[in-house]
């Protein structure tokens, strides 16, 4: 698959290196849309995974309505534990006015080098047309955040 | 040895719309599942209970997402018309 959900290696390592900082006043954080087949950019596909670290243009979607290069800034859930597990989370994001399919997307830090988070496989295209694209994250809790240390 | 198991990433809700905005039933069923998850792994009767409790939720939220949608564009409306836009204003009504 191209686009594959993950989190990224290079995060898991970074975040022993102490470079993301997920906290309310932390590091600036974004979510960029990707297509598989025509969807993307000049009919790039995305290949997304456990691979990836960084951000990249190549399968990004269009820019339409509100959605511009590089995808919306995420409104931080500061990170919190439950039991012996660490999670934290994002609000939603909405794209309006746009038209869009996209197959995955890319949480990426932009504040550093815009270092690859984690990539969301949406398992098939998902498109507006005109309208709104809304992703709806979890429930920040243990069990379900979307981002969790066990 | 410690091992820790790192890295699970959740799962996304997509919610698309054509031609405008949410729906006022896709924007309650998103705040439904937000202030609700419901395990499958739980017990019938509980879940059950759970589900139908979390559909009452999402009615009432979707009456006060319509509710405040409607209320909105009384108060546009009103703008509107004291602009002296009187035909916007009606188009804006009949929305």
């Amino acid at each position: 698959m191209a686009i594959a959900q993950a989190m990224c290696t290079a995060f898991k390592q970074e975040l022993l290196l102490g470079t993301h900082n997920f906290a309310t006043n932390g590091n600036a954080f974004k979510l960029a849309l990707y297509a598989e087949g025509g969807g993307g950019k000049s009919s790039t596909t995305a290949t997304l995974g456990a691979a990836t670290t960084a951000y990249t243009t190549t399968g990004e979607v269009a820019n339409s309505g509100s959605y511009t290069a590089g995808g919306g800034a995420l409104t931080k859930v500061a990170p919190s534990t439950s039991g012996t597990t660490a999670f934290t989370d994002f609000a939603d994001i909405s794209f309006t006015t746009a038209t869009i399919t996209a197959m995955g997307a890319l949480i990426y830090n932009d504040t550093n080098s815009d270092k690859a988070v984690a990539v969301l496989d949406f398992s098939s295209n998902k498109t507006s047309t005109s309208g709104t694209f809304t992703v709806q994250f979890p429930t920040a809790d243990a069990s379900n955040a979307i981002i969790r240390i066990a | 040895m410690f091992e820790v198991n790192v890295g699970t990433v959740g799962s996304v809700n997509i919610i698309t719309s054509e031609n405008g905005g949410l729906s006022n039933d896709q924007i309650a069923d998103m705040a439904a599942d937000k202030i609700m998850y419901i395990s499958d792994e739980a017990p019938e009767p509980i879940r059950l209970q759970a589900e139908a409790f979390k559909d009452r939720v999402r009615n009432l939220v979707q009456y006060y997402v319509e509710l405040a949608r409607k209320e909105e564009r009384a108060t546009i409306c009103a703008k509107v018309r004291e602009a002296g836009q009187h035909e916007l204003a009606k188009a804006i009504g009949r929305l």
